[in-house]
């Protein structure tokens, strides 16, 4: 059998799937990046390869995330894709005709329109990250309450409470201070969803013409309470896909299955790159006063590639 | 003679020509910072009043740069450069106004200040006056000014013409300083055609932009920027908004990108703005609107202090994607 890996590597989570050539997920793997995402993706990578075995032979690799450069060398990939398209074209093949996709990850957040399956339109938030999953984990840890049960609680709040959501950091205190009024616990949960809400319509999409279908997806979909704080805010029902944690996975993988029709072969490296030695080491270089923090990738002791440099001076014909 | 310092930025970008020309003609030596580096940053936020923009700040850490390298630094009063607007009241953004002081207060051991005012909303004679009062302070006579002024007016007019013909300003100061012929610019291999519109010294700096204009050459975009169009199509677009704006560069940009969101062959327009510009907030809405009105795929990118270009690449890759697929099924 014919598959396609997708590797997603976000600030937060590593997600790697395998898809069969109609699109339909075989394996997938949701792993935290904790920072160490060479480790993590040669964790997953031996993971589902040790699932799948010799029965799916894979004939095309894509890498996306924030880390798709550094990853699409680990595992030899043959296309290297954004995020805002790995997430729309993932959508588009498993909601037919979305114009809507509202995307909610670890530190991201953006809004997508298409029209007539094609991206006409998105945002993506600026420069803060206020009211994405590592807030939401934060407050969470901070009431102690298992980041998977908040959005049952959530559902169980009668009267929301207003919690401001523009800063997080005007989140907590108000969600501080409207427990020590004595507000429950679901009551205030449930305000702070509605206000995450809030904030990203305001924020990322601001202007933007929202219709229907819409797809919520990334790891903060998960979450019941922000979906029903999306359906109340838009007035329709969002649609979470069942693989919504790691669409972009399954876009980059689709973008491999495209990439590699044309070409008909694949830079794949194998599952098993757990053995290969992957290491960085990076040098101020001293050429000009610009100090750029230089990266070097070695690949069992051998330099494959260079990047941070702002002059190119540094780089490397490797891509 | 002197040695006569000149900021690499802010009006730099435009105006250099006319100023280098000027003083070279009086028999000195113009003294240019470096491009902008994370140094002349560091060393900018360290000056510049706190809320300051980025722009601002890197004004400051060049002017910084030129200290004990130059014997005056040469930051006029920029106010204005024509009468415009609704009450013909149209001035340059409020900071640059004070720019000489700004530097005064916070730049420690610096040269004197050449601070002349220009303000051209009289007439354009006034460009003389100030040149006038630039020669004075520097122990010219009339006549020998009025020889550097014309030279300094052939050269900008060279300048403005290769802008004209579609040549970016930073390459086109590259040329007028004979560090590159007109011949050897890359003009073949693009696919698509992009509009940037924004302040000159966040577009044309690669150090604040984190090299925006490379990227999307690398995605085989061809760039057009307001600072090529003719001051006549500029002020053509007033028309199509209720009212212009108070600052100059800003009605630059919003023209240019009224301008350009009318030209069937623009694929997109992208509106580059430094975090915190007050005027900003102003143009990037105004674009927005206008942008959705005419169909035209428009986005904006936000810059300050991060020297990370991974923010900026990502939006530009799934930009220039979202152009190619319009592209494609158009």
């Amino acid at each position: 059998m014919i598959g396609y890996l997708g590797v997603d590597v976000g600030s937060v989570s590593t997600n790697v799937v395998i898809i069969d050539e109609k699109g339909e997920v075989i394996a997938s793997r949701y792993l935290r990046t904790n920072g160490k995402p060479i480790e993590t993706v040669q964790k997953g990578l031996y993971s589902v390869g040790e699932e799948v075995g010799d029965k799916v032979q894979i004939a095309g690799v894509g890498t996306t995330g924030s880390a798709r450069y550094l990853v699409s060398m680990i595992v030899g990939a043959d296309i290297v894709k954004n995020e805002i398209t790995a997430h729309a074209v993932a959508a588009s093949n498993v909601v037919k005709g979305v114009q809507t996709i509202i995307e909610i990850g670890g530190q991201d957040s953006k809004i997508i329109i298409l029209r007539n399956g094609v991206v006409t339109d998105f945002a993506m938030n600026t420069v803060c990250a206020a009211g994405t999953g590592s807030f939401l984990d934060q407050q969470a840890n901070r009431l102690c309450i298992p980041i998977e049960e908040f959005g049952d609680y959530a559902l169980k709040a009668k009267n929301p409470v207003r919690i401001a959501g523009r800063c997080a950091v005007f989140a907590e205190s108000d969600m501080i201070h409207k427990q020590q009024l004595g507000y429950n616990i679901e009551d205030i949960i449930a305000g702070l969803c509605e206000a995450l809400v809030r904030n990203y319509m305001n924020n990322v999409g601001k202007g933007k013409e929202i219709l229907p279908p819409v797809v919520f997806q990334g790891g903060v979909a998960a979450n019941k309470g922000l979906v029903a704080a999306f359906n109340k805010y838009l007035g329709l029902e969002v649609i979470v896909p069942k693989e919504h944690g790691v669409m972009g996975a399954i876009g980059a993988a689709l973008l491999a299955r495209e990439a590699t029709k044309k070409t008909g072969q694949t830079n794949f490296k194998g599952f098993n790159i757990k053995d290969i030695s992957f290491k960085t080491d990076s040098f101020e270089c001293n050429g000009c006063s610009n100090a750029c923090e230089v990266v070097q990738f070695y690949e069992n002791d051998e330099l494959i590639a260079r990047w941070g440099d702002r002059c190119g001076k540094w780089e490397m014909s490797t891509r | 003679m002197a040695k006569i310092g000149i900021p690499r930025t802010l009006a730099y970008f435009l105006y250099f020509p006319f100023w280098q020309a000027f003083f070279t003609e009086l028999g000195h030596q113009v003294v240019v910072s470096p491009p902008t580096t994370k140094a002349i940053l560091d060393r900018g936020v360290e000056d510049a009043v706190n809320d300051a923009c980025i722009p601002i700040k890197i004004y400051h850490g060049h002017v910084a740069k030129l200290i004990g390298k130059a014997d005056f630094i040469f930051s006029p009063r920029l106010v204005s450069l024509r009468r415009h607007g609704d009450f013909g009241t149209e001035t340059f953004c409020p900071k640059f106004l004070g720019l000489p002081d700004m530097i005064r207060v916070a730049i420690d051991k610096l040269p004197p200040v050449i601070d002349t005012r220009i303000d051209l909303k009289p007439g354009k004679e006034e460009l003389l006056k100030a040149c006038q009062e630039t020669g004075d302070m520097l122990g010219h006579e009339g006549k020998e000014v009025l020889a550097a002024y014309k030279k300094a007016l052939a050269v900008q007019k060279r300048f403005n013409q290769l802008l004209a013909k579609g040549v970016l300003p930073h390459l086109a100061l590259d040329i007028i300083e004979g560090k590159k012929k007109e011949e050897d610019l890359n003009r073949d291999g693009f696919d698509l055609n992009i509009a940037v519109v924004g302040y000159p010294y966040v577009i044309y700096d690669p150090y604040v932009n984190v090299g925006l204009l490379k990227l999307l050459e690398k995605e085989k975009a061809r760039v057009y920027t307001q600072d090529i169009l003719s001051n006549k199509i500029l002020n053509k677009q007033q028309k199509y908004i209720p009212k212009s704006l108070f600052w100059y560069f800003s009605n630059r940009a919003v023209y240019g990108g009224l301008y350009f969101m009318k030209q069937k062959d623009i694929d997109g327009i992208i509106h580059v703005t430094a975090f915190a510009c007050g005027p900003d907030s102003m143009v990037d809405k105004l674009l927005e609107i206008e942008c959705n009105k005419h169909n035209k795929p428009y986005l904006t990118v936000s810059v300050d202090e991060h020297s990370g270009e991974a923010g900026v690449r990502t939006r530009i890759e799934a930009f220039v994607d979202m152009l190619r697929y319009r592209r494609a099924t158009r």
